[in-house]
């Protein structure tokens, strides 16, 4: 009888392990189902590209083994890269941003199913998620080259698809100035380094102008919310907190974490200047009126001042579009700067920023430096 | 053993009462904005007797709008998951059900994430939908955990633990294939957190989720004496004259809604309903009419101090409830089978 119990008890057990790792699976396979399903519907489309890729890869490889040049992409790995570049594959939203930003969009022959901007990057045919692409369909597609990026794609991603013998180079832009890096980069890599030098000349132009614009501004302090259902926000290493610098605003909050979880508690401490949300990323409350109906929230003295401003999702990405957003909440938060005709020269933005409540998740409040 | 006399439970319950208000000034006490518990006082003072004059505006936005609503949120979903726990315990017979552990609790998130998304703006829907949920998978799990026409123990824990993962696949399906609705995070109906956002005006809503929880919790504490005799055995109890088939139906009904209520407003929660009673059994032993009201605030006091560890130990960041109350509660939970084992 003991013994009959004892099995009974060890069963149940073991059936616990199971179906929980039965779930675990589940949840990794229901983010590729979607992938899945469009890969089902897209073969038709990816069996007809296959026999012009057949034929262009054969002229391609004679190419490849007579001129190809090996360079280190931005996480130090060495890539074989045809001198030739006809058919590009993106495995990120901002990737394929650039690439139609240098105007070589003729040469994207897929991205990913969350490519949408500009609009046209929809219709390319996509090989999945950036997390879980479909290295079958990437194969199929016989590239001359797959650009990766580290803040969405996985590394074992760009691993496999270099054993499959494809080169792939990955971007690891960290700044808004990796950003411009990486575009020139990138723009290498597919042979046009004249458009690049040109899209990024332009780009460090405007934001030069953003610049001198909020030259003698002090730093308005954000708080900038990745999520509000729970509360999150960004730390201080992050892309996005650059972004905010050289939209001449800091983040409330310092943290090592890169999206840090903050209790509301906190926001009423470090009551922001101003609260920074984005349009797309989920359950966020963006407009004034419903901040104005929440507990908590309705008493921030950036709600009461209708300081609340929104971020397209697009724009928080490290890709060419970032500059349209740093203008963009520029004028946002400093409307002052940008009223009147402004005078003053290119000084340097950092000079004016004294930071006066600066949260702290991890570490003292250092000064708003670049 | 003494006997049980009305007043014995009113003194126990006015020592757990003291309790669970020295657990909720601790708890208005803790969090990242700094307040002295004077200033606590002050702006606790003015709230009553609304003026404001000299009272900072985050004084009074930390305290009444953020602090104790969420002390309230705790009292009552805590007090109704383990009132909930105490009537599937009875209902079951079974020591280790609890809303959690038999996927129940994952039928109610289920169905409050269906009626968000089939009528997100309708006041009381995400109730109505949590209890239909709860109420649908106790039933299933109780029929998948029967054997040969008896309850078996060891069956409908299988049956529970089944349903609870189904369920929360289903909700990650749709919590992945629907993002960008007006959900709350994945982790808000995996895990369970009272930071849940406010409606506009708070007071009437805590005023209906509190009615509904004396109500559902009433009723069980109605049938407490049947409950007793029931733990017999169901042939004594049908001899002594007890209609065991109602009293289970009232439980039943009433367990869901609890869960239901809990589940709606602080996703799902775990192990309350199973640390808490067994705590009090072994404090106070098993006689329901004891049992039923020492739960209620016990999985008051147990939420509302796992929820200010769970928002001061890693401050100002903050983690969810649910993860405080699974570190204590699997640990029980093991012991108890082992116990059983034995």
């Amino acid at each position: 009888m003991r013994n009959a119990r004892q099995r009974r008890i060890l069963m149940i057990a073991t059936a616990g392990v199971l179906i929980s790792a039965a779930a675990g699976v589940f949840v990794a396979s229901s983010a590729t189902a979607r992938a899945g399903t469009r890969t089902a519907a897209r073969m038709a489309v990816q069996n007809g590209a296959q026999s012009d890729a057949q034929n262009s890869s054969q002229r391609a490889s004679s190419h490849r083994v007579a001129a190809s040049r090996v360079v280190t992409d931005e996480v130090g790995r060495r890539v074989e890269i045809s001198t030739e570049v006809k058919r590009i594959v993106t495995l990120a939203p901002n990737l394929t941003e650039t690439v139609y930003a240098l105007g070589l969009e003729g040469l994207l022959v897929a991205d990913t199913n969350y490519c949408d901007t500009p609009p046209a990057a929809k219709l390319k045919p996509h090989v999945g998620d950036p997390q879980n692409p479909s290295l079958e369909s990437i194969v199929a597609l016989q590239p001359d080259l797959v650009l990766a990026t580290t803040s969405i794609n996985r590394l074992e991603t760009a691993d496999a698809l270099k054993q499959l013998g494809i080169a792939v180079y990955t971007t690891d832009p960290q700044t808004v100035r990796g950003m411009l890096d990486s575009v020139i980069h990138m723009a290498q890599a597919m042979g046009a380094e004249k458009q690049g030098t040109e899209l990024v000349a332009r780009m460090q132009q405007r934001l030069d102008a953003v610049q001198s614009r909020l030259s003698d501004r002090p730093m308005v302090h954000v708080l900038f919310v990745v999520w509000d259902q729970p509360l999150m926000t960004i730390g201080q290493n992050t892309f996005i907190a650059d972004a905010l610098r050289w939209a001449g605003a800091e983040s409330v909050v310092l943290s090592k974490q890169k999206w840090p979880r903050l209790s509301l508690e906190e926001v009423v401490r470090l009551q922001p200047d101003y609260l920074v949300f984005t349009s797309d990323h989920g359950p966020v409350a963006t407009t004034l009126s419903d901040l104005r109906a929440r507990p908590g929230w309705r008493d921030l003295d950036a709600v009461e001042t209708g300081h609340v401003v929104n971020m397209s999702e697009e724009a928080v990405r490290p890709s060419p579009g970032l500059v349209d957003a740093i203008e963009q909440l520029a004028h946002d938060v400093h409307p002052e700067a940008f009223a009147e005709k402004s005078e003053t020269g290119n000084a340097k933005l950092e000079t004016a920023a004294v930071p006066a409540r600066v949260g702290k998740i991890g570490q003292e409040c250092t000064p708003c430096a670049r | 053993m003494r006997p049980l006399t009305p007043r014995r439970v009113a003194w126990i319950c006015a020592g757990l009462g003291a309790v669970l208000l020295a657990a909720a000034v601790v708890s208005l006490r803790m969090g990242a904005y700094p307040i002295s518990v004077t200033d606590i006082v002050r702006t606790l003072f003015s709230g009553v007797i609304g003026r404001w004059d000299d009272i900072p505006s985050g004084y009074r936005s930390v305290v009444f709008e953020i602090r104790l609503p969420r002390i309230l949120l705790g009292i009552l979903v805590g007090a109704s998951l383990s009132t909930a726990g105490c009537g599937f315990q009875a209902l079951l017979r079974n020591p280790l059900a609890d809303p959690y552990v038999l996927g129940v609790s994952s039928g109610a998130a289920l169905g409050a994430i269906i009626s968000l998304i089939a009528a997100p703006h309708t006041p009381g829907a995400i109730q109505l939908a949590a209890f239909a949920g709860a109420a649908a998978t106790t039933a299933a799990v109780y029929f998948l955990g029967r054997r040969g026409g008896q309850l078996d123990s060891a069956t409908l824990l299988l049956a529970g633990i089944v349903a609870a993962s189904f369920l929360s696949a289903i909700i990650m399906f749709l919590m992945t294939t629907l993002s960008g609705r007006d959900l709350r995070g994945m982790a808000f109906w995996l895990m369970g957190d009272l930071g849940s956002t406010l409606p506009t005006n708070p007071l009437p809503w805590f005023e209906g989720l509190f009615l509904v929880f004396v109500l559902a919790a009433g009723a069980i504490y109605a049938t407490s004496s049947d409950l007793n005799l029931i733990l017999t055995g169901e042939q004594e109890a049908r001899h002594l004259g007890v209609n065991v088939h109602r009293v289970k139906l009232v439980v039943y009904i009433s367990a869901s809604v609890l869960t239901g209520l809990a589940v709606s407003v602080s996703g799902t929660i775990g192990y309350v309903g199973l640390l808490v009673p067994h705590v009090m059994r072994m404090m106070f032993g098993t006689d329901y009419r004891l049992l039923i009201p020492t739960s209620a605030i016990g999985g008051a006091i147990l939420v509302v101090l796992a929820d200010t560890l769970a928002r001061s130990i890693v401050s100002p960041t903050e983690l969810p409830v649910g993860a405080m109350t699974a570190l204590a509660g699997a640990p029980v939970f093991i012991y108890l089978m082992r116990r059983r084992v034995r």
